[in-house]
């Protein structure tokens, strides 16, 4: 989930990264790391396809049918993977996984 | 005004003053609002990280790596909420579990937390991440997406920083509110303090109405002002009655001295003319012994020999020594004095002032006529009163009466200096107490009263 952050003036940005750095000093101490962003491996389609692959165990390996919020929930996750709704997706597949896990114990 | 001025103006310190302590009140308040917000998330976020850390250090303990290695995937699997970061590497720094592709090049250090730029689903994010060193040369790091709180902290940030610039607006204003009320009161005050000493001695601050402290601060400078004028009005009167009423005994002297040196032809008629010359100057004497006398009971130098005495034995002193003068004069003293009279005070002085109010009584009594002298102890402190049938005092100069070199028009015709009545008055100012005139139908009463303080030491 991504929020776009409107433009900024110049004055008012140096002066909110001047009070931004007091604040951090005083309830924020610890360094910023190099620009250099790691990948986040949980966010791919081939996680949404893992996670859809332990939902589809976890249902054939159940006793029962699982109940239908579960069901939504997986069938909802798969097609927001497949639409490329990656991390939408995942967060659904992963409630149907741990309502599976609830009815199971 | 120079730069030295400017810093040496009250005005501006004030204002500055004002302003100083308003900005810092919103700098404490706006720092307790981040530390009770954005401060918090921050708290929060470290204390799931280190729950966490706590969890993933026992699986550590009981199941060794191949068991952190699934509670990790485990943890990852049902992060429902989707901000968990969790990286697990071996010796060779080789990925073993987790959601972070390598381990960052910018992290070395295990205790310090870091902002870990992160991509997420080709999304620019921030984590915020801790490292542990394990046994074996292993490393984990634990952290959680903050993204959204950055965001937050960034819009937090940024109504703070609108909020300090208009309460640094407000405090500017304020100050300049606060130094022209200043400096309007002051240029009241120091206009009139002008005028005064340009000479103009009517002039008087203005009071605002409002009834504030600077309303009473300008109450008490006219009341001082006031008394000031009244001091300078007796003073002008007194050097006036002093020239006036001195005028005629010297001349008189002169006169006399002149006259003796044209036309005295013995040494017998020389010598009286030296002594009567002697009795005028004399009586000048007397008259400067006694404005000596009041300035020095006015001054208050006498209250240090205040005791408590027995006043009885004093007026007894008095009546006995102006009864022989008022029966020359055909006059009745009549004195009523209890047996004890306590007090406080200097006994010299109320003898003395007893005396002149009963000299005035005598002087002034018609032949046949009855002067009394009363005193009690009363609650309050010692009454002395002094009563006669003479002209007494109109009720419109009575106020007068005490003043320095005052004659009534009934006093004319008899010798004195005005000087008595006001030593009465001074005593009793004294002796915290007052003297109070009446009309004794006929006559004048004299009432001195002289208050005891309960908790005077004797």
């Amino acid at each position: 989930m991504t929020t776009r952050m409107p433009q900024r003036r110049v004055p008012v940005g140096l002066l909110r990264a001047a009070l931004c750095l007091g604040f951090i000093l005083v309830v924020a101490p610890g360094p910023v790391t190099g620009q250099t962003a790691v990948e986040v491996t949980t966010d791919t389609p081939e996680y949404c396809l893992h996670l859809l692959d332990m939902v589809s165990t976890m249902v054939r390996q159940a006793e029962q049918p699982p109940p239908r919020e579960i069901t939504d929930l997986s069938s909802e996750g798969q097609r927001m993977c497949d639409h490329g709704q990656t991390r939408g997706g995942i967060m659904r597949l992963r409630k149907a996984l741990a309502l599976m896990q609830r009815s199971g114990d | 005004m120079t730069d030295t001025g400017l810093f040496r103006s009250a005005g501006l310190r004030f204002a500055v003053v004002y302003a100083v302590l308003l900005a810092a009140s919103a700098a404490a308040l706006a720092l307790f609002l981040w530390w009770a917000t954005a401060g918090l998330l921050d708290r929060q976020t470290e204390a799931a990280i280190r729950a966490d850390a706590q969890g993933l250090s026992e699986r550590w303990t009981e199941g060794g790596l191949p068991g952190l290695i699934v509670t990790i995937e485990d943890r990852l699997t049902q992060n429902i909420d989707d901000d968990a970061i969790y990286l697990l590497v071996g010796p060779g720094m080789q990925r073993l579990a987790g959601n972070l592709e390598r381990w960052p090049g910018s992290i070395s250090d295990a205790g310090p937390w870091y902002e870990l730029p992160v991509r997420r689903a080709g999304m620019r994010s921030l984590a915020r991440v801790q490292s542990y060193d394990l046994p074996g040369g292993y490393h984990l790091l634990i952290g959680r997406d903050v993204q959204v709180r950055a965001q937050l902290r960034t819009l937090l940030t940024d109504a703070l920083l609108w909020a300090l610039v208009i309460v640094g607006g407000m405090a500017t204003a304020g100050a300049l509110v606060v130094r022209g009320l200043f400096r309007s009161t002051l240029a009241n005050v120091s206009a009139t303090a002008g005028a005064i000493a340009a000479g103009d001695f009517t002039q008087r601050v203005k009071l605002s109405g409002r009834g504030d402290e600077f309303d009473q601060l300008a109450e008490v400078i006219n009341e001082m002002l006031d008394r000031i004028g009244r001091l300078m009005d007796g003073v002008r009167q007194v050097s006036n009655s002093i020239a006036h009423d001195l005028r005629t005994p010297i001349t008189r002297a002169r006169t006399r001295l002149e006259d003796a040196l044209l036309h005295a032809d013995t040494p017998c008629t020389l010598r009286a003319a030296i002594e009567r010359a002697t009795m005028d100057l004399d009586g000048i004497v007397a008259v400067f012994q006694a404005l000596l006398r009041i300035a020095e009971i006015e001054a208050g130098s006498r209250r240090s020999a205040f005791a408590r005495l027995d006043a009885a034995p004093l007026l007894e002193s008095v009546a006995e020594l102006y009864g022989a003068v008022a029966e020359e004069r055909g006059v009745t003293l009549a004195a009523n004095l209890p047996a004890v009279l306590p007090g406080y005070g200097d006994g010299a002085l109320i003898q003395q002032a007893v005396a002149n109010l009963v000299d005035n009584a005598v002087k002034f009594s018609p032949a046949g006529g009855t002067v009394r002298l009363d005193a009690a102890a009363t609650p309050l402190g010692l009454r002395i009163i002094v009563a006669d049938n003479g002209p007494g005092i109109p009720a419109l100069e009575r106020g007068k009466a005490t003043e320095r070199f005052y004659r009534g028009e009934a006093a004319r015709s008899t010798p004195g200096s005005g000087l008595g009545l006001a030593l009465v008055q001074a005593v009793a100012q004294l002796h915290g107490g007052e003297l109070a005139l009446e009309d004794n139908r006929p006559g004048l009463r004299a009432i001195m009263a002289l208050p005891t303080p309960d908790n005077q030491d004797a």
